[in-house]
């Protein structure tokens, strides 16, 4: 069943709808490599090595736009890399059905996260004194709006911490978490979306790197799988960044809404029954 | 010196984007090549057999090591399809390092931002210890 077209087929339609929903393609591809009888620390571990491809590719455009916020990034960085190795030790020393149960959960938050940001309007406070001295604020040029935008992160004692378990969740399940630590972004930090969005692509790639050593240390990563996943999810979210700007932003959330739910609720199931 | 939480001047902005700028070619030059590496890996290994399908397992039991491995085969030119996924995986793993480390010389020598040095230094030095784990 793993044969090299069908797994550059799967990963092509993860990398698209993740792409879709700027989820990432592990929501996606976790769930259906383990239905047709991969193992799912193996799973896992070929999903987060080409987490660092789909974000760092998305990251490259994003930063040289000058919209990601660099030191926003840097700083979290420190934060979500020690929680992706914390999160990579548990899943190896836990057992599958746990796993199983946390992915169906995790895919729940992300329901949540997407929900509540798309009802959510930016809000801008005043900044305290922490994140001045971090120097966490920026200006980009909004292309849509042709508006020059002005911010000011704020709250970075909660963002580090809160950023720690994004960390967790990522190297945990394999997953670049974006949903999570976008939320935290826009509602701890509060971010403007899209710098939000951005900066939360570059973040990912070096928390998956954290994860990937773990993983690599124990022998999880085979080149069989990852070698088609991480082309597959690198075309598909290729593809999916080009679909995505003909789509209404109400389409690509309600349908992702039905995917994260369809496939929560089975991860859960599957873990109860005992996959 | 930028790094007390000031406004920063023109010329601290300006140094800002030049590297916004280098970040994002060192991500997009390390994806495009490893991707490439590991469909040439593929296609050589579909020429030459007719199938795609390849069973090995990655050298090496730490990232470290791993690197180590397939830049020895490299530069002996023991070039095969493997070699080319192997290095194509070990490319992509070595870009968020890579440009973690840039980010580093940056702060450090470029902005003389010291907070920001020591913030990508720690980043730099936890990913250079999960090298070896």
């Amino acid at each position: 069943m793993l044969s090299f077209p069908f797994l550059l087929m799967v990963s092509l339609a993860a990398g698209f709808v993740g792409a879709m929903s700027g989820m990432g393609g592990g929501v996606v591809l976790i769930p259906v490599l383990t239905f047709v009888g991969l193992d799912i620390k193996r799973a896992i571990a070929a999903s987060i090595v080409s987490v660092i491809a789909s974000s760092s590719g998305a990251a490259s455009a994003y930063v040289r736009d000058g919209i990601t916020n660099v030191k926003v990034g840097m700083f979290l960085e420190i934060f979500t890399m020690v929680g992706a190795w914390t999160g990579a030790l548990i899943t190896l020393s836990i057992n599958e059905r746990t796993l199983y149960i946390l992915f169906g959960a995790i895919l729940f938050v992300c329901w949540g996260a997407l929900w509540i940001r798309q009802n959510r309007p930016h809000r801008s406070s005043v900044q305290d004194r922490f994140s001045r001295w971090l120097e966490l604020e920026g200006h980009y040029f909004d292309k849509a709006t042709g508006e020059e935008v002005s911010y000011k992160a704020i709250r970075a004692y909660w963002g580090g911490p809160l950023m720690f378990l994004a960390g967790i969740t990522s190297g945990l399940l394999g997953i670049g978490a974006g949903a999570v630590k976008v939320l935290i972004h826009d509602l701890v930090m509060e971010l403007p979306p899209k710098v939000s969005t951005t900066t939360s692509n570059l973040i990912i790639g070096v928390t998956a790197l954290a994860g990937t050593s773990v993983y690599l240390s124990k022998r999880l990563i085979d080149p069989l799988i990852a070698g088609p996943v991480i082309l597959g999810v690198v075309a598909g979210a290729l593809a999916g960044t080009r679909v995505l700007v003909h789509l209404k932003n109400e389409t690509v959330r309600k349908f992702f809404l039905l995917v994260l739910a369809v496939l929560g609720a089975e991860m859960i199931v599957r873990g109860w029954r005992g996959a | 010196m930028y790094g007390g939480g000031e406004v920063p001047s023109p010329a601290e902005e300006s140094s800002l984007v030049r590297m916004e700028k280098i970040l994002g070619a060192i991500l997009l030059s390390g994806v495009l090549a490893s991707v490439s590496l590991i469909a040439a890996g593929y296609l050589w290994r579909w020429l030459r057999t007719g199938q795609l399908q390849l069973e090995y397992a990655l050298p090496g039991s730490n990232l470290y090591q791993f690197w180590v491995n397939d830049m020895r085969q490299a530069v002996q030119g023991t070039f095969r399809p493997r070699l080319l996924i192997n290095l194509g995986i070990a490319l992509l793993m070595a870009t968020p390092y890579a440009r973690v480390f840039f980010s580093f010389v940056h702060f450090a020598f470029v902005q003389k931002n010291l907070k920001y040095s020591f913030f990508t230094l720690f980043v730099f030095g936890g990913l250079t210890y999960s090298l070896f784990f």
